[in-house]
């Protein structure tokens, strides 16, 4: 069961014209962009309640009216009246302007934690909906550091039984969690970390709360200067397993709590803070295991939609971990050898719809094979015959040939036998295409990896010259880029073989 | 989408082998003796540097970016798209190296035909690019040999351009006629003069189109010193007047309309077009004397045109 809709974001769709919708995102997504490139990308999520899934139209009362419904919530003695009251506040603060006027009220935010907190458990709701609409408020007047008297009770509820509730409370702190590392702290000293080892066990089999979980958690971890205390705090807590436990491809549990707990593990391995803890803890073979199965499902062509929003964030989590000591000491972790069929066939999936995670797939391909003890997996690239795979991605842009070039050339760096094979998979015809690309950055790459294969064996230097790709080490030559010249240059001047004439006009 | 190898590989049964540890390893290492660049290059600099590193990228590292947006989007409730639009792996284009040239191409046939028509044969003097060996070894012969014009006073020296005919003249004008009368070629074939063209422009952005050639020349010994001697000339359209004299940079104002340019070599001998250019003693223009040459290039005949080397400005860039 996919969730992914239920979960809504104020902006919505409002417009109904589908080239309007289309316009505002892509607007969106250049907001989001400059907000990344200032590091303050940031996104909150709202709960829509049951009651307002035909949301459309919004009441928007006037400001006597929003007054006038907190005092009686303020005075109210009658509990069911309270609870109506407390309603219809709620739904008043569906309009962001409310949100202003109830902080003005004096203690708004004291009243509404004693209902929090209050006998009844109706109020305790609806009161925990309205903490939740200000959590998610787009005024910077209602921050975090208001509603903070809220927080004590909000992580206590996390270890309660109610999953509505408990959901709401794990919704509001995560939008809270990205405010200020002042409220982050703040939270961690509350006692955040244990609360949410807490919650995911106890509600480890409701996918809602799992996935508020594991958001919650990503908003803490995401954000800025966080790893002088939390990522270590989080490390140390336990939450590793559980998270863990989530990854598993169950249907049924739907792809949203996955996606949540995946984004949280790349988050901490790429903090850097201690990833060999995350593998001691079997986050690598959780991981490389969940992208075979990933692999297995792009292979038989069942992708479901949104499931590039899970292979990401394992990929990066995969590619960063491989960093994390020796790799023959992973190398019980990594021993599905359909993990390398799976980093290959993501990008041929991918390729048109989303660039950059072929990109990061193989990426991680690098990282398999650039290590010292990397030959193992060099080994098996030729066993498995997916060396033309990754030929076949040269001619794309967008940084992907550039990463099949880092690639290649760890690959050649192996060995005679490797450059053997490599050239035996076809790769010095594709060198002599990606030789005449504009890119100086790809050219240069592909210098690079010529210069290997054709020291390590005369026969290459001959097949190259054969496949009539002395014109073009000649014709780079001339280039105004420095970079690729001295390298042509050099390629033809040490290994070329001797009886290879420079000279165009004695050329075919 | 996905090849079928990948395919079965993916969905092997149970019963295949999977582990990697069972995979037969193929032996690591180099030849003793094989002579690898980077580190036993006798000049001392290492030019290939290549070596393999792994790569760790934070949370912030600008490959993730499309990825981290994907993410928001979807927290956002704004993924949800039936045609999002996301961007696409373009395929690479192809570039021309040769300095001063830059122009790009999307497929290769195309690079490969632009590099053809100009680059190849390109005599090494004059920058000009013949359509072959044989005619680049005549264009040398006849222009950037000093003993050629020695000996082409006493002897026949001017060689029959149709191969095979190995018929000598003593005269440029006699090999034309014999060209002309023998072996069929139009009388307007771009021997030694060519013709006026009327519409002349001028692209002071866009110096090459494809396929077709330049009347450009410049002797490139370093980029430096072409950038030098360039930088004050005026840029070059494919096909124009062109006067030369011997003497480096000297224009020839009156003979030029106002929308020609002209580019003059920094070699005394060295003219500025092709193989058959010669001043004729029936040219339009009688003013010049046996040294200046006015050439034109018909627009169709790719015959014999200069190459571009050297700083001449930019080409599109990608």
């Amino acid at each position: 069961m996919w969730r992914l809709n239920a979960v809504r974001h104020k902006a919505g769709r409002q417009g109904s014209d589908l080239e309007e919708f289309k316009f505002k995102r892509r607007e969106h997504e250049k907001e989001l962009r400059r907000a990344r490139k200032d590091s303050q990308l940031v996104s909150k999520r709202l709960l829509l309640n049951d009651d307002e899934e035909e949301d459309g139209t919004m009441d928007t009362l006037a400001s006597d009216q929003v007054v006038e419904l907190f005092n009686m919530v303020r005075h109210g003695r009658d509990l069911v009246k309270k609870e109506a009251d407390l309603r219809a506040l709620r739904k008043a603060l569906r309009s962001p302007s409310a949100h202003l006027i109830l902080i003005k009220q004096p203690n708004s935010i004291a009243i509404l934690v004693t209902n929090l907190c209050g006998p009844n458990p109706q109020c305790r709701l609806e009161a925990a909906r309205c903490l939740h609409e200000l959590s998610h408020s787009p005024h910077s007047e209602v921050d975090s550091l208001r509603l903070r008297q809220a927080t004590p009770y909000l992580i206590t509820f996390l270890s309660g039984q109610s999953p509505k509730f408990t959901e709401l409370c794990l919704y509001t702190l995560g939008n809270m969690c990205p405010d200020s590392e002042n409220v982050r702290d703040m939270l961690l000293a509350q006692g955040i970390i244990p609360a949410l080892n807490n919650c995911i066990q106890i509600h480890r089999t409701n996918l809602a709360v799992v996935e508020a979980v594991g958001f919650t958690l990503s908003q803490l971890i995401s954000a800025n200067y966080v790893t002088g205390t939390i990522i270590p705090a989080v490390l140390a807590s336990g939450l590793i397993p559980r998270l863990l436990s989530v990854l598993t491809p169950d249907s049924q549990f739907g792809l949203g709590p996955v996606i949540e707990c995946a984004w949280c593990l790349h988050y901490l391995a790429c903090s850097n803070v201690d990833n060999g803890a995350l593998v001691a803890q079997g986050t690598l073979l959780h991981c490389t295991s969940l992208l075979v199965t990933l692999g297995v499902a792009v292979a038989k062509g069942s992708i479901e939609e949104g499931i590039e929003l899970l292979i990401w964030p394992l990929l990066r989590c995969v590619g960063n971990l491989l960093l994390s000591g020796p790799l023959g000491a992973l190398q019980p972790q990594l021993n599905d050898s359909r993990l390398l069929a799976a980093l290959c066939a993501f990008p041929q999936a991918f390729l048109q719809t989303h660039p950059a995670l072929a990109r990061e797939s193989i990426w991680v391909l690098n990282n398999l094979t650039a290590a010292a003890d990397s030959s193992v997996f060099c080994s098996a690239l030729f066993y498995l015959n997916l060396v033309p795979a990754l030929i076949q991605l040269l001619p794309f842009s967008h940084g992907i040939n550039i990463m099949v070039l880092r690639v290649l050339g760890n690959i050649a760096h192996q060995g005679r036998e490797y450059c053997l094979h490599l050239a035996q998979a076809g790769l010095l015809p594709a060198l002599c295409a990606t030789l005449k690309m504009a890119d100086t950055e790809v050219v240069t790459f592909s210098l690079e990896v010529l210069g290997q294969l054709m020291a390590s064996d005369p026969q290459l230097a001959e097949e190259f010259v054969r496949q009539s790709g002395l014109p073009m080490l000649e014709a780079i030559q001339y280039s105004n880029q420095e970079t690729i010249r001295l390298r042509a240059t050099h390629l033809l001047e040490h290994h070329l073989p001797p009886h290879c004439t420079v000279d165009t006009s004695a050329s075919q | 989408m996905l090849q079928p190898e990948l395919i079965q590989l993916l969905t092997a049964s149970d019963l295949v082998d999977l582990r990697i540890d069972a995979i037969p390893k193929l032996q690591v290492g180099f030849r003793p003796g094989c002579f690898f660049s980077s580190s036993g290059s006798q000049d001392g600099e290492a030019k290939l540097t290549f070596i393999p590193q792994q790569i760790l990228l934070n949370k912030d590292h600008e490959l993730f970016e499309d990825g981290d947006i994907h993410r928001h989007l979807y927290l956002q409730n704004l993924s949800t798209c039936p045609a999002y639009d996301s961007p696409t792996a373009r395929q690479c284009e192809f570039r021309c190296y040769i300095s001063g040239c830059s122009q790009v191409f999307s497929t290769v046939e195309d690079y490969e035909h632009h590099y053809n028509t100009l680059h190849r044969h390109v005599c090494s003097s004059c920058q000009r690019s013949l359509p072959s060996a044989r005619l680049l070894d005549i264009h040398i012969q006849e222009w950037h040999d000093s003993l050629f014009s020695i000996l082409a006073e006493r002897q026949d020296m001017y060689q029959c351009l149709v191969e095979g005919c190995g018929s000598k003249f003593r005269t440029r004008d006699q090999r034309k006629d014999h060209m002309i009368k023998i072996h069929k070629y139009p009388s307007d074939f771009m021997f030694d003069k060519v013709k006026r063209i009327k519409n002349i422009k001028i692209a002071k952005k866009n110096m090459l189109q494809k396929g077709t050639s330049m009347e450009v020349s410049m002797s490139v010994s370093e980029p430096e010193g072409v950038c030098e001697v360039l930088s004050d000339q005026p840029e070059e359209e494919e096909y124009m007047e062109i006067n030369h004299s011997l003497e480096p940079g000297i224009l020839d104002p009156p003979s030029n309309p106002i929308n020609t340019v002209e580019l003059s070599t920094d070699h005394d001998t060295a003219p500025i077009l092709s193989v058959t250019i010669q001043p004729t003693t029936n040219q339009q223009r009688p003013q010049h004397n046996r040294e200046r040459h006015s050439y034109r290039v018909p627009r169709t005949v790719c015959f014999g045109q200069g190459s571009v080397q050297g700083f001449r400005g930019h080409g599109r860039r990608i």
